[in-house]
């Protein structure tokens, strides 16, 4: 491993910039990007959403949006010049001899076609194999890439394959051409966080094996520490500051890389050291949530949710952790009352074994904060209406608006403003504000970081934890990141397939005696470098 | 608002259904005022008469203006169309905005009978509601209103669907908020967009739907200068004197063209993923 850029690159850019004609003027997204990446080399690009990572891979691909401009700079693969090449040129070039593997392998292949189609297809247009050859081919592709009874696979369709085994595809495709260098765009961010593990195991003994040069962009500071040889962390177009993982990761030069290693959640490194309160806000006993109601002809469908009893003391934070379709989700609109359920719910001093029984008490003193503040504020509204619902319904002043919004630090004039006018962070600030203006005892927050940059994530998490010194208010917090809940979680349950299989104290949540699921998933999230 | 409409003229579908329905609407204000001649004088000596310096786009069978007439019927034609689409507009918007909203059983029943009204062609549907309610343009305009509905509420639904599923309105619903809050204030200004674009598409029907019915003698009735009524007479004398039912033909033709323009360039403007 060297920190120093190679001697004869695979990829070289050169003082590369772009940009991109808007209506009002145009927009720098890549600033005189440097970077190169050597034979057998795997570079990590870091960024935060709009830093411009994506356009850089796009424009290596040469695949732009008809608004961007190029503005200078040099594109080269091996020698070859990529700014120069026609379409004939580009078709040699893309798939070929740069691979490229995406963010969700449920979009990147299509739905209509078996899976082996695609990987046969790829291999006889680069490879010139015949149909029977490429067919051999595919298979051993996809034998390379350790997934069971490759035959049976490529008769399947996408469909028919779980994203793990789908993303695999994705990467047996862009490795089967032999290519000199991949792009991996945010490979995992999509998968659960076990199955994103194993994929990071697999890049990394095909490289060994390959010896192919890639480019691994991610949002993920700690992710990128762990598989490139080189960094380089880009911000707004810029790339500010460049070295071997450690060096970035423990002795940032640059004040954004600084804050944003400070950001990336640690589980060692506890935010709240106080013990929770006494009474129970909450409990759920035996609770499993349904969907959809019996319908004519139909049977029931499954419960999303079997039985789970919990309960959630005054001002605590209790963690929910699982994979996706763990019905950690389910269990939020359970609680809601968004989602039918069977059991019962212990609250505000009744028992509620309908969700028609929600009366304004419970739902004032239950509130929830979604996971995409996109969809959760109402677009055609106004920040001011949107706080004044729940001030309306459980009683307040419109007066008090002000002060909600500098509750969670945004200033006063922002109640006029319209959602699309603010940005991630913002709108989730808004969200939780929507929330505490009903004074709750008991706030859900189901994945409300999850789609926030890692900085915002830090701010926001610690707004959340000043609201609670404030208020007193219990969190039930449902994430998947496990290095984020040990932060700040006092105790945190474990949910899988529908299953509450584990409730532990935090602090003991790696003890020998957790259930294996909890181990499996501490050790898919390892703790960062440093 | 003034961005959109920006937006729309920049659009070259936007900008020339625009200008026609500008056109459109001056002749709806004026045009009875600047036409050259009374539309419903008579005059036998003038019958048949081609195009010329004496009647611009020729005179019909009794010698009336084929141009005075085109220019009154304006007003008669347009605005019915137009408040013909804009009731089954709203309604069908409501009904599927309330059936997405309710979902399960009651959007089943709901679709159901909808589905079970579109069975019927819309200017069956229409003829059958004109000829029980008896003949008039008001009756008309009812007629293809309620035969509009059910294709509105359709495409009304399917948006709202999506919207149903929006954070947002789970919020609402987990904050326990009333049904009419949710469907008016959270649901149905988010559905607008699309159902806007329809909205354009159907007057264009609506225009021809009308025409139909007059043609068929169940809409306006003469000697009323409606567009759909001046096809309907012109017809016996198309091989004699091809203007008189080429002209209110154009027309129809012409109005229909520019509100499926608006249509198309409201489409593009309203797409906010178009944003450059």
């Amino acid at each position: 491993m060297t920190a120093a850029p190679p001697a004869s690159p695979v990829l070289a850019i050169e003082n590369y910039s772009l940009d991109y004609t808007l209506r009002h003027g145009t927009a720098r997204v890549l600033d005189g990007v440097n970077l190169a990446i050597g034979k057998g080399e795997v570079v990590g690009l870091v960024g935060e959403s709009g830093s411009g990572k994506s356009s850089l891979a796009w424009a290596i691909m040469r695949h732009l949006p008809r608004n961007a401009v190029e503005a200078s700079g040099r594109l080269s693969l091996g020698g070859l010049d990529l700014r120069g090449l026609d379409a004939k040129g580009l078709q040699a070039v893309r798939g070929k001899r740069i691979g490229m593997v995406f963010q969700d392998p449920s979009t990147a292949l299509n739905p209509t076609l078996r899976l082996g189609e695609q990987v046969i297809e790829v291999l006889m247009r680069h490879r010139g194999l015949g149909r029977a050859e490429a067919r051999d081919a595919a298979e051993a592709a996809l034998a390379e890439v350790e997934l069971r009874n490759p035959t049976a696979l490529m008769r399947r369709y996408p469909h028919e394959a779980s994203g793990g085994e789908k993303q695999r595809v994705v990467i047996a495709t862009a490795f089967a051409t032999a290519p000199e260098l991949i792009l991996f765009d945010e490979p995992t961010t999509a998968l659960d966080v076990i199955t994103g593990a194993r994929i990071l195991e697999l890049f990394a003994r095909l490289r060994e094996r390959t010896g192919v040069a890639a480019l691994y962009i991610s949002h993920d500071l700690g992710l990128v520490s762990r598989v490139a040889d080189r960094v380089s962390v880009l911000r707004q177009g810029r790339i500010v500051e460049e070295g071997a993982p450690e060096a970035v990761f423990l002795d940032p030069r640059h004040d954004y890389t600084r804050r944003l290693v400070a950001a990336v959640p640690r589980p060692h490194r506890r935010l709240v050291d106080d013990a929770a309160g006494g009474d129970t806000v909450l409990a759920a006993n035996g609770l499993s949530v349904r969907y959809g109601r019996r319908r004519l002809f139909r049977p029931p469908p499954p419960p999303a949710t079997k039985a789970v009893s919990l309960e959630v003391r005054a001002g605590e934070i209790l963690g929910v952790v699982g994979e996706s379709g763990s019905g950690k989700s389910s269990l939020a609109r359970g609680l809601t009352g968004l989602a039918e359920f069977d059991g019962g719910i212990h609250a505000t001093g009744r028992r509620l074994d309908h969700a028609r029984q929600m009366d304004k008490a419970y739902r004032r003193a239950v509130q929830i904060v979604f996971q995409h503040p996109d969809s959760s504020l109402n677009p055609r509204m106004r920040i001011g209406d949107i706080l004044a619902r729940p001030l309306k319904l459980y009683g307040g002043a419109l007066s008090d608006i002000p002060a909600l919004l500098e509750q969670v630090r945004l200033p006063a004039d922002y109640a006029r403003k319209y959602p699309h006018q603010l940005s991630g962070g913002e709108k989730q600030r808004v969200a939780i504000a929507r929330a505490f203006a009903a004074r709750p005892s008991l706030v859900i927050c189901d994945e409300i970081t999850a789609a926030l940059d890692v900085s915002v994530q830090a701010q926001v998490v610690e707004l959340l934890l000043a609201l609670r010194r404030q208020h007193g208010t219990a969190y039930l917090f449902i994430t998947h990141d496990l290095n984020l809940i040990r932060q700040i979680a006092h105790r945190i349950a474990v949910m899988q397939q529908g299953e509450l299989v584990d409730l532990r104290d935090a602090a003991a949540i790696d003890a020998p005696d957790a259930h294996p699921y909890t181990r499996a998933l501490i050790a898919a999230s390892p703790a960062p470098v440093g | 608002m003034t961005d959109l409409l920006r937006r729309l003229l920049r659009t070259p579908q936007g900008a020339i259904g625009s200008a026609l329905l500008v056109l459109l609407a001056l002749l709806c204000l004026l045009g009875p005022e600047l036409a050259p001649r009374d539309p419903e004088a008579i005059d036998f000596l003038g019958r048949f008469r081609p195009p010329g310096a004496q009647n611009w786009l020729g005179a019909d069978q009794l010698g009336r203006d084929v141009l005075s007439r085109l220019m009154t019927g304006a007003r008669s034609t347009i605005p019915l169309a137009l408040l013909a689409t804009l009731l089954g507009t709203l309604a069908g918007a409501v009904i599927g905005t309330l059936s997405a909203y309710l979902g399960g059983r009651w959007d089943e029943a709901i679709m159901r009978n909808v589905d079970a009204v579109m069975a019927i062609p819309g200017l069956l549907l229409a003829l059958l509601l004109v000829s029980s309610l008896g003949k008039g343009s008001l009756n008309a305009t009812l007629a293809i209103a309620i035969a509009f509905t059910p294709g509105m509420a359709r495409v009304t639904r399917s948006v709202a669907l999506n919207v149903r599923a929006q954070d947002y309105v789970k919020a609402a619903l987990a904050r326990g908020e009333r049904a009419s809050f949710i469907v008016l204030r959270e649901m149905l200004p988010n559905v607008v967009g699309p159902v806007v674009v329809e909205t354009t598409i159907r007057v264009a029907f609506a225009v021809m739907l009308f025409a139909t019915l007059s043609f068929l003698g169940l809409g306006a009735q003469p000697p009323a200068p409606e567009w759909g009524l001046m096809v309907a007479e012109a017809r016996r004398f198309v091989h004699q004197a091809p203007w008189i039912i080429l002209a209110p033909a154009l027309a129809i033709g012409v109005t229909a063209i520019a509100f499926n323009l608006l249509g198309d360039g409201l489409r593009d403007a309203l797409n906010p993923r178009d944003e450059r």
